[in-house]
């Protein structure tokens, strides 16, 4: 494998690896959201369930 | 019944998007040109379609919060949910655009950024969508969400200008790939990889757009019992 190729091979996983990154890194947040709203509702006296 | 559909669903995603890989770094031969690098547009392509299409959805979800809010709570609450979720699963894609772009422009153009029109009205998208966010965050009051709808429909004003401006202007942006000027187009054999990435990515954004609306709709139920429960104290 030749320099060029190798810098190609790094900037690709990069791209792909941040790409997935933020995807991820939201849909893990989402989780944490939902959870806290789940235990919210539960803790409180208010809500019907 | 539903929680099975919704488990298929995402199970359907999920080997789209392996499969949707297995195209990209496997089947899709090398360019002639670019080399390994050009496999970047499998990713930023289809995060640039399914970020124009959120930002649609809450379009449509702003102009309808503005219709109902007046005489149909229920449905303006349904429209601003989707509002919301439809910019906030926007703005995570076109983050990944605004990422993978500047990768690829690095090894491509020798610079991470340039202020050419393709980039900058991206960027100015992105940050109008940011702010919507912000304000919903951080705005309190019964018009922070007829104020969003309205930054939302403003900010869905610059998706057909980002759109067309490749076309409009020169820029250093490569020139539209699908539906551009005669001789545009991709080599048949790095179609089905693409197309096959468009659709799992397409499936990924509506999977977590649905996620984020339920989320949202759960919040307006649990605030409405909250804002109940203070009025009959």
């Amino acid at each position: 494998m030749d320099q060029r190729a190798i810098l190609d091979h790094q900037f690709l996983v990069a791209a792909y690896a941040v790409t997935w990154a933020v995807q991820l890194g939201y849909v893990a947040w989402l989780a944490l959201k939902w959870r806290a709203q789940k235990r919210n509702a539960a803790r409180n006296p208010n809500n019907p369930r | 019944m539903k929680k099975l559909a919704i488990g298929l669903y995402a199970a359907v995603t999920i080997a789209l998007m392996v499969w949707g890989f297995y195209q990209a770094i496997y089947v899709a031969p090398t360019d002639a040109m670019q080399g390994e690098i050009f496999r970047i547009i499998f990713y930023h392509v289809p995060s640039a379609s399914v970020a124009f299409l959120f930002f649609a959805v809450s379009l449509i979800g702003s102009i309808a919060y503005l219709a109902f809010r007046r005489n149909r709570d229920g449905w303006a609450q349904i429209a601003d949910a989707w509002a919301l979720a439809g910019a906030e699963v926007g703005v995570v894609f076109c983050t990944v655009v605004l990422l993978t772009g500047p990768i690829w422009g690095r090894r491509a153009w020798g610079i991470w950024w340039t202020w050419d029109a393709r980039l900058t009205t991206t960027l100015v998208l992105w940050l109008i969508y940011v702010s919507y966010l912000l304000l919903r965050r951080f705005a309190a009051g019964p018009q922070m969400q007829t104020y969003a709808a309205v930054l939302g429909i403003f900010g869905a004003l610059d998706v057909p200008i980002v759109y067309m401006s490749n076309r409009w202007w020169r820029t250093q942006h490569p020139a539209p790939v699908f539906g551009g000027s005669e001789g545009s187009g991709m080599d048949p054999s790095m179609v089905h990889p693409f197309l096959w990435n468009m659709l799992a990515w397409f499936c990924w954004g509506v999977l977590i757009l649905g996620i984020r609306y339920y989320v949202e709709r759960q919040h307006q139920r649990f605030a409405a019992i909250e804002a109940q429960a203070a009025l009959n104290a």
